[in-house]
């Protein structure tokens, strides 16, 4: 009871010395009375209840009351063994209880410290973000010390502060060095601001602040100071977990990231292996049944020279998709096409594109916009065929029969612009960015016309050796348009 | 969470204002050319000796009155101490005149906490921890630290050295002389002033040495209070016990009305003490 409440302990212990000194009182002028040193009990009580201000109050009351009887003693008797006794008593009882006062004091300073240094590792080692640990520390802080508590620590090129007054966040930040102020308001009491600086390796990586109205003494600022590297160590560590957990994480998902990669690579070569099969087993049937016809049977020249020309485009197509095979294969070593460049007139070589794709049928769909005088391109003649035959045939592949195609050139500042567009279903735009994707096929697209996933791959490191670029709008519903740009002969 | 700056408070960077700031070094001046003047002219026996009784009771606990004004004047929001310090000192001096000319004239005296209760109700005392509203607690703590000291002191001086407690009408006067001067120009000066002002750059405990010793060497010096060597070293011990208390009070109270109670308590049990 005497411990929580100050002020009735006080009255009680009071209330004590005065029924001592009444009990005291009988005895006459020339002798001491034994009941003085019952005046001990109070003092030890007080001292050890609550500390030093209870044990030197108690020890004050109990002097104030035995003076006047030890002052008649003195002029009754003299200043003898008698006197001389009772004023050893008194002045015991006044190093007493201040003495042990302090000690009590000050050994529950230290388990409030102790605690308080408990209670800061709890908080930090909490997983939360910085700013959200801060306010919870702050708020403990300011329980434990009965004070306004601001923490300003730096993030970087900015300051995390968990505080409640802007003048302590500005003096934070002026006086991350350190420093004490005895007056920091103008109130009726006095408001004590100490700043302490937290410091890690010897740079400052914040600042605690501690602003109350009352006494902060200077066993107390010491304890602030110690405090404050509790705290810059303890942040520091949760900033390095913080940031263990951080790169163990990017770690995580860069092999996720990587693993769906190689898993998706895996998964588009195993497509592409069961369609290169059946691409290259068309034209070979086509190769195996004529000759076998050939071999086996008698046909008149005319119908010779029809099934030499079936077999002869089926072998231009094989080796094409053989063409294909070693151009990825290159682009996947990283190593650019093999170019020899020349000037190429870029009319003739759409018409003789157009005249590669499947004859009068392919060719009645395409129109072809390119103007006479248009600057030849420096191109290696046989990469512009396959990259035109290849936007060509994709244009014609995926749009309806009964809608044209149209490839168009323009000169565009040193640069020859081709465009080709097609009124197809279009490319849906999750798609779009990975048309260019070696393997890849729009899901709509699988099923509808075949494909090795590899076309719009080739042209693009083709244009790019020729250091053109290329890219692709497209519309779902309305259609897509291909453009490339061409280096103009100069 | 606070993440930007606030634009700097040019009053709150200037405190706490200087030690000295404030003092009205000019009407210290004037009081004590007063003082010296009267004193002559008392020695050169064209005034009577009353008249420096009169000069020195105006020029002791005005001036410290005067201090303690012209500190609490640099507190925002500033004022003119002059005038109301020469209104306190003038009060002083008619009253201390009319208790020379007349005892029942120390009634006078009483003039003064009413000029403070104004100055008060005007919040110009704020400063010195005198404000409007009065704290209860504080207060009663007040009345019974006067109490206790007050009762002890009269217990230890009638079982020490056998002095009898008197109700006479000089006790009145005296009272009268604590109520007006000595104990408002003490606790304005030397706790509302002087410790207020030290413990905003002291620790509390330098703060209120500091005030304790000047107000024991205030009562030393005083010709107007008991000079008998049992009484000094009696008064010493309550006098210094009286000034950290209402220096403590004032502290956890943030006012000066129960140091006032606690003093005008105690002095007036002083008061009643009276040699056989």
């Amino acid at each position: 009871m005497i411990r929580g409440r100050p002020a009735v302990g006080l009255l009680v212990l009071g209330a004590c010395v005065v029924a001592i000194a009444l009990l005291a009182a009988d005895t006459g002028p020339r002798s001491a009375s034994p009941w003085r040193h019952a005046y001990a009990l109070p003092v030890l009580a007080g001292a050890l209840a609550l500390g030093v201000v209870g044990g030197s109050v108690t020890a004050l009351a109990a002097l104030m009351t035995q003076a006047p009887m030890l002052f008649v003693r003195v002029e009754a008797v003299g200043l003898g063994a008698v006197a001389l006794d009772e004023l050893a008593s008194a002045a015991m009882l006044l190093v007493l209880g201040p003495l042990l006062g302090s000690c009590v004091t000050e050994a529950r300073r230290q388990r409030e410290r102790y605690a308080t240094v408990l209670a800061v590792h709890e908080t930090l080692a909490d997983e939360r973000p910085l700013a959200h640990i801060l306010d919870a520390l702050r708020r403990r802080l300011n329980d434990r010390l009965a004070a306004e508590v601001t923490l300003a620590v730096r993030d970087g090129e900015r300051w995390i502060v968990a505080g409640s007054d802007a003048h302590l966040f500005d003096r934070a930040v002026d006086h991350a060095a350190g420093e004490f102020l005895p007056d920091a308001a103008d109130g009726p009491r006095p408001h004590r601001r100490l700043s302490v600086p937290l410091c890690v390796r010897g740079e400052t990586m914040g600042v605690l602040t501690v602003e109350r109205v009352g006494e902060l003494p200077a066993g107390e600022r010491r304890a602030l100071a110690a405090l404050a590297l509790h705290i810059s160590a303890a942040l520091e560590n949760a900033r390095l977990v913080a940031r263990q957990r951080r790169f163990a994480d990017e770690l995580a998902d860069k092999v996720r990231a990587a693993t769906d990669r190689l898993e998706a690579l895996d998964r588009a070569k195993s497509v592409f292996v069961a369609m290169a099969s059946h691409e290259l087993r068309t034209p070979l049937t086509a190769l195996v049944g004529y000759s076998e016809l050939l071999a086996t049977r008698e046909f008149s020249p005319g119908e010779v020279r029809r099934q030499a020309e079936i077999m002869r485009r089926q072998t231009r197509r094989l080796a094409g998709i053989i063409d294909d095979f070693l151009d990825l294969s290159r682009l996947e070593r990283g190593e650019a096409p093999p170019l020899r460049l020349a000037e190429v007139p870029v009319g003739p070589a759409l018409a003789g594109a157009v005249e590669l794709l499947g004859g009068p049928q392919g060719a009645r769909r395409i129109v072809v916009d390119c103007a006479p005088e248009l600057t030849p391109v420096r191109a290696d003649p046989h990469a512009l065929e396959r990259i035109l035959v290849n936007l060509l045939s994709n244009a014609l592949k995926y749009s309806p029969t009964d809608t044209m195609v149209t490839v168009r050139a323009r000169a565009s500042t040193g640069n020859v612009v081709i465009a080709v567009e097609d009124a197809g279903r279009g490319i849906a735009p999750d798609a779009l960015p990975r048309v260019f994707e070696p393997y890849f096929r729009a899901p709509d697209a699988v099923g509808r016309a075949p494909g090795s996933g590899l076309g719009l791959a080739m042209v693009k490191s083709l244009v790019e050796a020729h250091e053109g670029r290329i890219h692709v709008e497209s519309e779902v519903g309305i259609g897509t348009r291909v453009t490339l740009q061409l280096p103009a002969v100069p | 969470m606070i993440t930007s700056r606030s634009t700097p408070d040019a009053a709150r960077s200037a405190w706490p204002p200087g030690l000295l700031s404030g003092t009205p070094g000019n009407l210290l001046g004037v009081l004590v050319a007063s003082l010296a003047c009267c004193a002559a002219l008392v020695d050169a026996s064209w005034l009577p000796s009353s008249a420096l009784r009169v000069v020195t009771v105006a020029v002791a606990h005005g001036g410290l009155v005067a201090i303690a004004f012209g500190w609490a004047s640099t507190t925002p929001p500033q004022w003119r101490p002059l005038v109301p310090s020469a209104i306190f000192i003038l009060i002083l001096a008619l009253a201390a005149a009319g208790a020379c000319w007349d005892p029942r004239a120390a009634i006078f005296y009483l003039a003064s906490p009413l000029w403070l209760a104004v100055l008060v109700v005007n919040g110009r005392l704020a400063p010195l921890g005198l404000r409007g509203q009065m704290p209860i607690s504080g207060t009663l703590l007040g009345l019974a630290t006067g109490l206790a000291l007050g009762g002890h002191l009269l217990l230890a001086a009638a079982g020490t050295f056998g002095y009898r407690v008197r109700t006479d009408v000089q006790v009145l006067v005296a009272i009268a002389y604590d109520v007006g001067a000595n104990v408002p120009s003490s606790e304005l000066f030397f706790r509302g002033a002087l410790f207020n002002r030290l413990q905003r750059r002291w620790s509390f405990a330098a703060a209120v040495t500091t005030a304790t010793a000047g107000g024991l060497l205030r009562y030393l010096v005083d010709p107007l209070l008991p000079k008998a060597p049992e009484v000094i070293v009696g008064m010493l011990l309550y006098l210094t016990l009286l000034g950290v208390i209402n220096a403590w009070l004032l502290w956890w109270s943030g006012s000066l009305v129960p140091g006032l109670v606690s003093a005008l308590v105690f002095f007036a049990a002083y008061r009643m003490v009276a040699a056989v």
